[in-house]
């Protein structure tokens, strides 16, 4: 580990914010045609983050302040470990379990954060963000944990590099077909898209866990937002979809699959958040665990089209 | 140093303790204080002496690092939490006994960890039991101590049973020979292994005995639950460790029906172990009160403890091991946290505090670092154990169990944030503000073990290298490490690389925080209310039944309290049913009938 890992890290993390928040801009438009409307201009998110950061800003205490800096912390620290088409900033640090853990810390630095700020408002936003994360976690890290013991490593690169080469095929999401159906589900509950955004829910418990914040805090939370999606598509698309061989048939790949996400999202309703947690723990979790059988049981899946 | 003589001093300053109790109660608890602190040092000056052998009166010792591992963990719960004695000296009803109690059970624990025979471990296994269930009882609860008692000794008499079968098997008493020699008698070998490990998991609070936990833990003085949670119940994970180990349940049941590669009557254990996962998690996310929920969690881990040591393989058994010690260190700063909370408002009901990070800053960090450990988050200890557990399993393929240990781990979450929000975050209540931080000598142990918790976290090798000579001892393969990395099957752990990389993202965001202009400073009651015009503090704290949507899920899930309950009821009916037999208001009739019974039998038998 030498300070040129940091400087690509460093790069790695404006690159991505630019990419990922471009994307957002443009995904507002697709929403917006979705619902027979004009829509904001591409680079819309971008003014938006930069006029937050540029406005006054008001505090509840140290650990409003501190939790934001850890949740922005934790979270661009997990990007720096997300395999790009073969690159990694910090070789060796792609296991699956640390990326989804270390997401953890960010999470927990945005729930401290919002608690401490004192209104009741942003603590009912954080419980339900904590019950779909326990909602969409459990069927997600058991089609992972399957796909670990196929391929008998943790490392989200190497999962990748296994996938390609024989095209569309050796994707896991057609090779594990009822895993890939939970992977995109659980998606939509990791980004918090509809149907399961009842922790964010707009125009219900004003706001969520984002009500007290303004200012350079609002802005932290932008930014983290843009960078949490791409470490949470990037966690799917390489496992599931064969990541890229090159960066440029990774992004397109990524674009192509978060604005599904989003088209998904566009037509959906809400669920409350009790029955975001009973359809997960019913359908997906259901169709994750036959696969889990499938696969260790058998060994279909791992060999199935060679 | 010897371990006899570290025994006697121990026991001679637990009687020390109990007569400077009675004149001073402050020196009675400063003893209390050096003499854990003087057991910490000499067990660990005892690393360079493994396998010795001593002996003190009709007890055996044999020096192990397994055992060594176990003390130490022990003792640094005991002598972390003895600081705390100081202050609760004028609550407590009987201090001289307390104090005498309280390094009493701790030099017991160090007897059952090196006992060389059963009867050492059992007379010591007693001694523990019987001596935390009397400080058990100076607490809230008359029948947590019950409870407590009663578990721990079907877990006692069980384990008694075993030993006397296997003694009446193969004649001795020593551990490892009297187990070894039962490879010859696989059916008898299967009820010495049920009844010996279920002493373990009456201890550890597995399913269906974790019901002890919540009532002692929640119930005990706030200055033992520490040492309950953090140290006593990791004596069950030591028998867990004995009945695969010494017990050599892997080879004397490999003609059993495997489950991927565990024979039957331990991957049983290991359900049980999971089934505590999701009882503990489900249970601790709606509690009220946050020694109970703490209590709960403990359930859950002891789950992981369980589940890692009973796959006695290179990578889930040293995360297993591991875990104990992550999840001592975690739960021990977690209660003593909520320990010091208690002692400046009185209270551990979340519902009825807010807010006190304002009051009790250090404090609250402290309880931030042991919940990060506690539900495996990097860059703390307890993600390095989950870790390697996880990796245990990926390994074997062991689904359904990986399943409960994802839901566990994830619904860690949910429970630990609890205590933070509804104690710390939120509104401080009118009643709280005029408090004080704890006092100097109660942050010291919390700091101590806060930067055990970053040591674990951030440099793992230094317990892992522990844990493989463990290994090796028992004959297992040791787990592969290098410099700062652990490597399994499935890729590979640099702790290190992830704490600092951590520290790279922080440092950028805490930069891009400062050169943003400074923020205007509000009160916590200037919130956004919807318009609604709220100016009393309690009200504006959301603490009650927290993840209530969830908690309705599963609101009607069996109890198995109520099935205890229910079934005392009924043990009792008999027993008045009997009574009404033997001394009822002209009992001639029954003595007739037993006389009676009685001579038949005799005459059939001699005639027949």
């Amino acid at each position: 580990m030498s300070i040129l890992n940091f400087v690509f890290a460093f790069c790695m993390l404006l690159l991505v914010f630019i990419f990922q928040t471009t994307l957002t801009g443009l995904n507002r438009k697709v929403t917006a045609r979705l619902q027979k409307r004009y829509g904001a201009r591409w680079y819309q998110q971008f003014l938006d983050i930069f006029k937050a950061m540029r406005k006054d800003s008001t505090s509840h205490g140290w650990v409003f302040d501190f939790g934001v800096m850890m949740a922005l912390g934790g979270i661009m620290a997990t990007v720096t470990f997300i395999p790009v088409a073969g690159f990694r900033a910090f070789p060796g640090t792609d296991n699956v379990f640390v990326i989804s853990y270390l997401l953890a810390v960010g999470m927990l630095g945005m729930a401290m954060s919002a608690a401490g700020s004192g209104n009741p408002w942003a603590s009912i936003g954080v419980g339900r963000a904590l019950t779909n994360m326990l909602a969409y976690d459990i069927p997600l890290m058991i089609v992972i944990f399957t796909v670990i013991f196929a391929f008998d490593t943790a490392s989200v690169g190497e999962i990748a590099e296994l996938q390609q080469g024989m095209g569309i095929l050796g994707w896991n999401a057609l090779r594990m077909p009822l895993g890939g159906i939970v992977a995109v589900i659980a998606l939509l509950g990791m980004l918090g898209k509809k149907p399961f955004d009842s922790f964010i829910a707009p125009a219900e418990i004003a706001s969520g866990p984002m009500v007290e914040y303004g200012g350079k805090h609002l802005g932290f939370m932008f930014i983290l937002h843009e960078f949490m999606t791409f470490i949470e598509v990037s966690l799917i698309l390489n496992i599931f979809f064969g990541g890229g061989a090159t960066i440029w048939e990774y992004l397109l790949k990524y674009a192509v699959l978060y604005t599904f996400m989003n088209i998904i999202s566009g037509v959906m309703p809400r669920f409350k958040i009790d029955q975001a947690v009973k359809y997960f723990y019913r359908v997906p979790l259901a169709l994750a665990v036959i696969q889990g059988i499938i696969v260790i049981f058998t060994g279909l899946g791992v060999t199935i089209w060679f | 140093m010897n371990l006899s003589i570290i025994l006697i001093v121990l026991i001679v300053t637990s009687l020390a303790a109990y007569v400077l109790t009675k004149v001073n109660k402050k020196a009675g608890a400063l003893v209390t204080v050096v003499g854990s602190i003087f057991a910490l040092v000499a067990v660990f000056l005892l690393r360079d002496f493994i396998g010795n052998e001593v002996s003190l009166l009709y007890f055996n010792f044999r020096l192990t690092t397994a055992g060594w591992y176990f003390s130490m963990v022990m003792l640094s719960a005991y002598s972390m939490t003895s600081f705390f004695n100081i202050y609760w000296m004028k609550k407590l009803i009987y201090p001289a006994a307390y104090n005498f109690l309280y390094i009493l059970s701790m030099a017991a624990t160090l007897g059952i960890f090196f006992a060389k025979d059963f009867i050492t471990l059992f007379v010591f296994w007693e001694t523990v039991v019987w001596s935390s269930a009397f400080i058990i009882l100076m607490g809230k609860s008359r029948k947590a101590a019950y409870i407590y008692y009663v578990i721990s000794a079907i877990g006692s008499m069980a384990a008694l049973f075993a030993i006397m079968f296997a003694y009446g098997t193969t004649g001795t008493f020593v551990i490892s020979d009297a187990f070894k020699g039962l490879s010859g008698y696989p059916g008898r070998a299967l009820a010495i292994f049920i009844t010996f490990i279920a002493a373990g998991l009456a201890k550890i609070g597995i399913f269906p005995f974790h019901v002890w936990l919540p009532s002692a833990h929640g119930n005990a003085p706030h200055t033992f639950s520490p040492v309950l949670s953090g140290g006593l119940v990791k004596m069950g994970a030591f028998i867990a460790f004995l009945s695969v180990t010494a017990f050599p349940a892997y080879e004397i049941f490999s003609d059993s029906v495997a489950f991927r590669g565990v024979p039957m009557p331990v991957y049983i254990m290991m359900v049980l172990g999971a089934i505590s996962i999701v009882a503990g998690t489900l249970m601790a996310i709606k509690q009220e009160d946050a020694k109970k929920l703490l209590a709960y969690s403990s359930v859950a881990n002891g789950g992981y403890i369980l589940i890692g040591i009973l796959m006695l393989d290179q990578v889930g058994f040293a995360g297993g091991m591991m875990h104990l010690i992550n999840h001592a260190v975690a739960s021990a700063a977690a209660f003593l946290a909520i320990a010091a909370v208690a002692y400046r408002t009185g209270s551990t009901k979340m519902s009825e505090m807010g807010g006190m990070i304002h009051r009790m800053p250090v404090t609250y960090l402290v309880y931030l670092i042991a919940i990060i450990s506690m539900a495996g988050i990097p860059p703390m200890g307890g993600f390095v154990s989950k870790w390697l557990i996880f990796q245990g399993l990926a390994d074997r393929g062991m689904i359904f169990v990986a399943a409960t240990a994802f839901f566990g781990s994830i619904g860690s979450f949910l429970y630990v944030f609890r205590p933070l929000s509804a104690v710390f975050l939120g509104q401080t209540f009118t009643r709280d503000l005029n408090k004080k931080e704890a006092g100097i000598l109660m942050l010291l142990p919390m700091i101590v073990l806060t930067l055990m918790s970053l040591l674990t976290g951030v440099f793992p090798n230094i317990f892992l290298r522990v844990i493989a000579e463990i290994q090796t001892s028992v004959g297992l393969l040791p787990v592969t490490l290098s410099e700062n990395t652990i490597v399994t099957n499935n890729g590979f752990l640099d702790a290190f690389r992830v704490f600092i990389v951590f520290g790279f993202g922080f440092a950028i965001a805490f930069v891009l925080f400062v050169i943003r202009r400074k923020s205007r400073k509000v009160d916590l009651m200037d919130t956004y209310t919807s318009a609604e015009f709220i100016h009393t503090r309690e009200l504006l704290h959301y603490s009650h039944s927290f993840y209530a949507p969830f908690e309705r899920l599963y609101e009607n899930a069996p109890d198995t309290m109520k099935f205890y309950h229910k079934a005392a009821v009924k043990i009792s009916e008999l027993g008045n049913l009997a009574e009404s037999f033997l001394y009822g208001i002209k009992p001639a009739g029954t003595v007739l009938l037993v006389m009676g019974t009685v001579l038949a039998v005799i005459i059939a038998g001699g005639v027949l």
